[in-house]
């Protein structure tokens, strides 16, 4: 069928004004378009079943000479579709070359790693790249937390009436000023562990509740201009503070320090984490360079999102020692042991991780 | 029907696309990537419909997924836990379950999860480069934030009893909303995820190339006179209604389109019913010639009222 189509064009090439000869019997006629399409069809159709097993079954599906031949088909692809665009008039022929063009440019150019490989680059190289890049952010979030644990540590020991002042009455959780030394070591700091299904509760508590609430609002708050964010660090802050001088005031801060420790280095990391991410943002805005506002935040977003992924995997982990290990652990140094090994883990893979050879 | 705001310039548009809005209503939007060879796509962007559907697909998949690992596990307990406990168990699986559904497939598939691959939809790079992991991570983790988070804590909220209004959970509310708020009020109609990954969801079903609507021979011949009476876009129309399957609608649509052009043109020779498709498609192919060939040298003509004048 080429073949005769293929001597009705030279024919025509040849005459060119018999193309739509009117009257005269039945003129054949011919149209580059149909000439464009039968010299390619068979190209594009290889390169549609390439593509489709892309989709279906990813670029290792493909055998060598497949491999090869992709590209070669998908150039020849755009180039028909370049040319058509200029010659041919026919719509389905159009909207399929479109089509098959990008889908073959995104199987051409699309992500070369598995699954796990790109779950694994995205661990070992992106998350702690990305934390480190905002290391001023971080040290930042980090000042306005702990400027919230000296004030209200210090009002606190003080005047335990601030206690109720920075520690809203649901996260209190009946303690305060009335509490007693013997109350607090007893039901608090070494209560007995509530087994299994209790601590999941604990745990997923923590995942859905106020500090990951407080989190992720310190993140998003970012948004406007960081001034939030750190208000609401520094207000946790406060309550830290103030949690810690209760216990002072009764004796029990090494005790208190190490029921603390032990996911608190976790979740703490993960709020400073997220603070930072919600700076990271804030500082994109305040200061776009020679971008648009939202331009500049578009471009550099992703850091700001790896963060956030980062401090909800804080949390997740920060949930799993506090509903697991809190009260399970009842000695006060193995506690401390923990939580601290806990805390430089996590120094190590976000300053480290990714990093290779060079400083 | 079709929005101004959608088309730039009207006349400037491709045939195909305002064929497109001539019969779909113009809906779609558009964006243009170049490809590094230098030859511009065109991509469309996912509609809210389409999006729904694919999630609402997805989401039920996820669920079943989520009861799977859940009912084995709530078995286990037993009745230890309390009603708080169950759900506490039930929101943690299904976190674990979705994030690791969406973030396998749209790395497995190329940015498709199977509800969006049965709407044919796709995740692409914004700008036109590759989708790498840390975006997809990053928009899947991110609808957490928007959406899940916030709910689990509306629905734990019920447990305060104070009567006073909870600022915790007004904001989490309107934090909820301004997620919800996000893909329509950009013009990519990008959720937060997708801002922040940069990447945007497209429409991409697979097209079906089928057999050219050409005659080889025509039984009906035309002149230049008569060819000059249509552009582009008036053939693509015409090739659109060829294209529908037969049936009594079509053949009552055809009949009346061919009605029109035979007035237009000044076709004196009676015409029989039988004859309404062969005369169209000729018709076609010759105005197809035609108008092809007039646009190879460079009078090419939109459609019937713009163009080359008849004097050419």
């Amino acid at each position: 069928m080429t073949q005769t189509a293929d001597a009705i064009g030279e024919r025509l090439i040849a005459n060119p004004e018999l193309d739509v000869a009117p009257g005269a019997g039945r003129p054949k006629l011919v149209l580059k378009s149909r000439e464009f399409r039968n010299g390619r069809e068979q190209g594009w159709r290889e390169l549609d079943e390439l593509v489709r097993r892309v989709e279906r079954r990813g670029v290792r599906s493909l055998s060598l000479d497949e491999l090869q031949r992709l590209p070669i088909l998908y150039r020849a692809a755009l180039s028909s579709l370049a040319v058509a665009r200029t010659i041919a008039l026919d719509r389905n022929l159009l909207l399929y070359l479109e089509n098959l063009a990008l889908r073959a440019y995104l199987a051409v150019y699309g992500p070369r790693l598995s699954p796990g490989a790109g779950l694994r680059a995205f661990f070992v190289h992106d998350l702690p790249a990305a934390v480190r890049a905002a290391r001023w952010h971080i040290l930042v979030a980090t000042l306005a937390l702990l400027v919230g644990v000296a004030v209200g540590f210090i009002l606190t020991v003080q005047d335990e009436a601030w206690f109720s002042s920075f520690m809203p009455a649901a996260m209190a959780g009946g303690r305060g000023p009335s509490s007693t030394a013997a109350s607090l070591r007893d039901k608090e700091l070494f209560a007995p562990w509530p087994g299994a299904v209790e601590a999941f509760g604990v745990f997923a508590n923590v995942l859905f509740s106020h500090n990951t609430l407080v989190g992720l609002m310190c993140f998003g708050l970012g948004l406007a201009a960081g001034i939030p964010t750190l208000m609401l660090t520094t207000y946790q802050g406060l309550g830290l503070g103030a949690f810690v001088a209760l216990h002072y005031n009764r004796d029990l801060t090494i005790e208190c320090l190490g029921w603390l420790s032990i996911h608190g280095t976790t979740e703490l990391g993960a709020l400073i984490l997220l603070s930072a991410g919600g700076l990271v943002i804030a500082d994109k805005i305040l200061f776009p360079g020679r971008y648009s506002r939202i331009e500049n935040l578009a471009l550099h977003g992703r850091q700001a999102a790896l963060m956030g992924v980062g401090g909800i995997l804080m949390l997740f982990v920060a949930g799993i020692l506090e509903g697991g290990f809190r009260q399970l652990v009842q000695s006060t140094s193995l506690r401390f042991a923990i939580g601290l090994g806990v805390g430089a883990l996590w120094l190590i893979y976000f300053s480290r991780c990714g990093r290779g050879a060079r400083r | 029907m079709t929005t101004a705001q959608d088309l730039p310039e009207g006349a400037s548009l491709a045939a195909h696309e305002r064929t497109a809005q001539f019969f779909e209503g113009g809906r779609r939007r558009k964006r243009e990537i170049v490809t590094p060879e230098g030859v511009p796509v065109t991509v469309e962007i996912a509609d809210y419909g389409e999006r729904l559907v694919a999630f609402t697909i997805d989401f039920v998949i996820w669920t079943l997924l989520t009861f799977a690992v859940y009912i084995p596990v709530l078995a286990l307990i037993g009745k230890a836990g309390g009603i708080l406990i169950a759900i506490s168990i039930a929101l943690f699986f299904g976190f674990l379950v979705r994030n690791l559904y969406f973030i396998y497939f749209e790395l497995a598939w190329q940015g498709a999860t199977p509800g969006k691959r049965i709407v044919g939809l796709r995740v692409i790079d914004h700008g036109g480069g590759p989708l790498i992991p840390s975006a997809v991570i990053a928009r899947n983790l991110t609808r957490e934030v928007e959406m899940f988070i916030p709910l689990g804590v509306l629905l734990q909220g019920g447990q305060s009893i104070n009567g006073a209004v909870d600022w915790k959970e007004l904001a989490t509310a309107a934090w909820l909303l301004f997620s919800l708020a996000i893909p329509v009020i950009n013009r990519d109609r990008m959720r937060g995820g997708d801002l922040i990954a940069g990447t945007m969801v497209v429409s991409l079903p697979k097209r079906v190339l089928s057999s050219d609507l050409v005659e080889r021979a025509l039984r009906f011949t035309f002149t230049p006179a008569q060819l000059r009476a249509y552009g582009a876009f008036e053939l693509q129309v015409l090739e659109e209604l060829l294209r529908r399957p037969h049936n009594p609608e079509t053949a009552r649509v055809l009949d009346e389109v061919c009605d029109k052009i035979c007035r237009k043109i000044g076709w004196s020779n009676p015409l029989s019913r039988q004859d309404v498709i062969a005369f169209l498609r000729d018709f076609y192919t010759a105005e197809r010639a035609f108008l092809e060939r007039e646009q190879l040298y460079g009078k090419s003509r939109p459609d019937k009222y713009t163009g080359p004048a008849a004097s050419a």
